[in-house]
């Protein structure tokens, strides 16, 4: 009786060793894969930083200014006052002032 | 006898005949018996034991199956670099600055091989560093810094040396992207990541915070119109020959700053000692007479007192005041009778002065309690000055309500013309993007913001407003223009234009501040549909012209943003 008891608890270790050991190993092979997976996502968000940086400078206004200058050799037209309004109201107003003046010129030229 | 027999457990009555036990027999039996227990309660030990062991092992087992070990210490792998400060993007997530791994280029002398060899090849590659200063230290054999925070092509060359014993030791250093752009409000870091001035002090604690360490700290600053507004106040100071400058954008509605430049600015990258007056933060440090700006505040004072109204007439103006030991006088002859408007428009000092007293001090001095002018400046920055205390004695009154003989910093001013104009509530400037709601106080009526703005538009748009420089169309601007001499060099001046802008419904303020302007030699004006060339240099002829430049600029960006905008309809349109 005692060599039974004393055969199933040494089997139930030794299964118990044997599997952990197994787990173990296939879990350290994971390990090893996740190890060299956030080794390779460390040197892409490594990158990354450097890049965000580089574009950072790179789209700086002052160097973008002077790339234009240097690269692009179009001629923008100016525009005489700036034509981009504040709000929609002083938009309307504006254009209500013209539609007036123009109306009104419109006005005069028939009555001669 | 027999009742003792019969007491006797083994008595039997039929027991015909004696059985004799052996003794010996008996005794070598109980003697083996005793010694199988003892095997057994050995064995039993044992199994105990055993059984111990393996249950220890079994739970151990358990325990390393169930636990993640870290079979390779990520933290420490050379790859992983973990930051020790938060980014710092502005309003639209550009960034501004940001912690980079560097290095510091360190020397063991006991690991030299050959000090002459050593000496001649830094010597050629590096012919800045001071070779008989590192003789001696190479002499002494002790460790010591060839040079601090290296950059990545004096790294490659000093690797190509092939010296073991020059070691580089990694540490992290900060970048800021812009460079010069936000010198005065970023600030720097120490060697050790501590914040030492501007907004890295200021947020020290906040920007390394661990657990916010992937979020960036977002400004209310905006790359893009600090870009312009820096340039256009550079140029400035170039056609003005101006030796200093300043200039402020704050959204008038939630105190807001979008720009803060001073000039001359620096290189945040590279760590140097200013000692120099003239790199101080001009809007949060500097401390100035403003001149006519007040004239506003004393203005708005008494309308919000319902003491005058803006058509009210002051009549008899004299040409001059004696107040005391002071002789007060207008720079220009205006006409006898002045509204209150016009007093503002031409900025009439003697006006202005006449307005006051009918206020009277108390009132005066509660207005100035109330907008924090004599107050620090309360900012998100360390570099804040501190306007300077005044007793108010005979004639103090009369001299500050134009002005003069009282000092704020440039911010301050800049957001009592945002109180002003937004409706009459207080707002505190703020260079971080929380989401914080402030009290509203208010300060003045709606109705008196009103007529202040439409004032501030007249000293734009009148005929005989100071300027009429700053009149772009479609952003209807508004503004004070003031003018004051330097208390230790009289023939110094300090230019100052405060501007607010749609006057409609404001919703920002911007200030323009030049330093000692002269008047420009080619520069030629386009005022009120007249070229002409300069000949004065008030603020009209400077500041205002700057602030006119910077709105044009930064106008679109500014409109394009606002919420009143719906993105469908046509806002934009080219005439030539």
């Amino acid at each position: 009786m005692l060599k039974i008891k004393f055969l199933i608890s040494i089997i139930t270790f030794s299964s118990l060793l044997f599997g952990t050991s197994i787990i173990k190993n296939q879990s350290r092979e994971l390990e090893k894969n996740i190890y060299n997976l956030s080794k390779k996502i460390n040197l892409i968000e490594k990158d990354l930083n450097e890049s965000q940086l580089d574009f950072s400078y790179l789209t700086s206004p002052s160097i973008l200014e002077n790339k234009i200058e240097l690269i692009d050799h179009q001629d923008y037209i100016t525009m005489n006052y700036s034509k981009i309004f504040p709000s929609l109201l002083t938009f309307i107003n504006f254009k209500n002032s013209i539609a007036i003046k123009d109306n009104y010129n419109e006005e005069k030229i028939k009555k001669k | 006898m027999k009742k003792k027999l019969k007491k006797n457990k083994n008595f039997n009555p039929d027991q015909r005949s004696f059985f004799f036990e052996d003794y010996l027999e008996t005794n070598k039996r109980n003697k083996s018996s005793e010694k199988n227990n003892y095997f057994q309660d050995r064995i039993y030990i044992l199994f105990f034991l055993f059984f111990s062991l393996i249950f220890i092992f079994s739970v151990r087992i358990l325990h390393v199956s169930l636990n993640k070990i870290e079979i390779f210490n990520k933290e420490k792998s050379i790859h992983k670099f973990t930051l020790l400060r938060r980014d710092i993007v502005d309003r639209n997530g550009v960034l501004i600055s940001r912690n980079i791994k560097s290095f510091h280029a360190a020397i063991n002398p006991k690991l030299i091989v050959n000090n002459n060899n050593f000496i001649i090849k830094l010597k050629l590659n590096f012919p800045d560093l001071d070779i008989e200063e590192i003789k001696k230290k190479l002499d002494r054999g002790k460790y010591f810094y060839l040079k601090k925070r290296i950059s990545q092509n004096d790294k490659e060359k000093l690797w190509s040396l092939g010296e073991k014993g020059i070691i580089f030791e990694p540490f992290q250093s900060r970048v800021y992207t812009h460079s010069s752009l936000f010198s005065h409000v970023i600030g720097q870091v120490d060697y050790d990541n501590y914040g030492i001035s501007g907004v890295e002090k200021f947020f020290d604690k906040e920007l390394k915070d661990k657990k916010l360490l992937k979020t960036p700290l977002k400004l209310t600053l905006d790359a893009n119109v600090q870009y312009l507004v820096s340039k256009e106040l550079s140029i400035a100071l170039k056609t003005f020959k101006a030796p200093g400058g300043g200039a402020l954008l704050m959204n008038v509605e939630n105190g807001e700053i979008l720009s803060l430049v001073s000039l001359p600015d620096f290189d945040i990258n590279i760590r140097a000692k200013l000692a120099d007056k003239k790199y101080i933060n001009k809007i949060t440090k500097g401390v100035y007479e403003l001149g006519s700006i007040f004239k506003t505040f004393t203005i708005a004072l008494a309308l919000d007192n319902d003491i005058v109204k803006p058509e009210t007439l002051i009549k008899n103006i004299p040409k001059s005041i004696k107040c005391s030991r002071y002789n007060i006088s207008d720079i220009k002859d205006f006409p006898k009778n002045l509204s209150v408007e016009d007093i503002l428009v031409r900025s009439s000092n003697i006006g202005t002065l006449l307005i006051a007293r009918m206020i009277g001090e108390e009132k005066y001095k509660k207005f100035l309690n109330d907008t924090n002018l004599q107050k620090n400046p309360d900012i998100e920055l360390e570099e804040v000055g501190n306007p300077i205390k005044f007793d108010w004695n005979k004639c103090k009154l009369e001299t500050v309500s134009y002005g003069h003989g009282i000092t704020t910093t440039p911010l301050q001013a800049a957001t009592v013309y945002g109180i002003l104009s937004n409706g009459g509530h207080m707002i505190k400037p703020k260079l971080s993007n929380n989401e914080e709601k402030t009290l509203r106080e208010r300060i003045i009526s709606e109705k008196t913001s009103r007529d202040i703005n439409n004032i501030l538009r007249k000293v734009v748009t009148d005929d005989n407003g100071t300027a009429h420089l700053a009149d772009k169309e479609g952003y209807n601007v508004g503004g004070k223009t003031g003018t004051s001499q330097n208390y230790k060099n009289k023939n110094e001046s300090l230019n100052t234009f405060i501007s607010v802008f749609p006057t409609q419904k404001p919703k920002y303020v911007l200030l323009v501040m030049l330093e000692n302007p002269q008047v420009p030699e080619n520069l030629i004006y386009n005022y009120k549909g007249v070229k002409i060339k300069a000949f004065r240099n008030e603020a009209g002829w400077n500041s205002v012209y700057v602030a006119g430049k910077i709105i044009e600029k930064i106008g679109p960006i500014l409109a394009i943003k606002s919420k009143d905008f719906n993105a469908d309809l046509y806002v934009a349109e080219k005439i030539n």
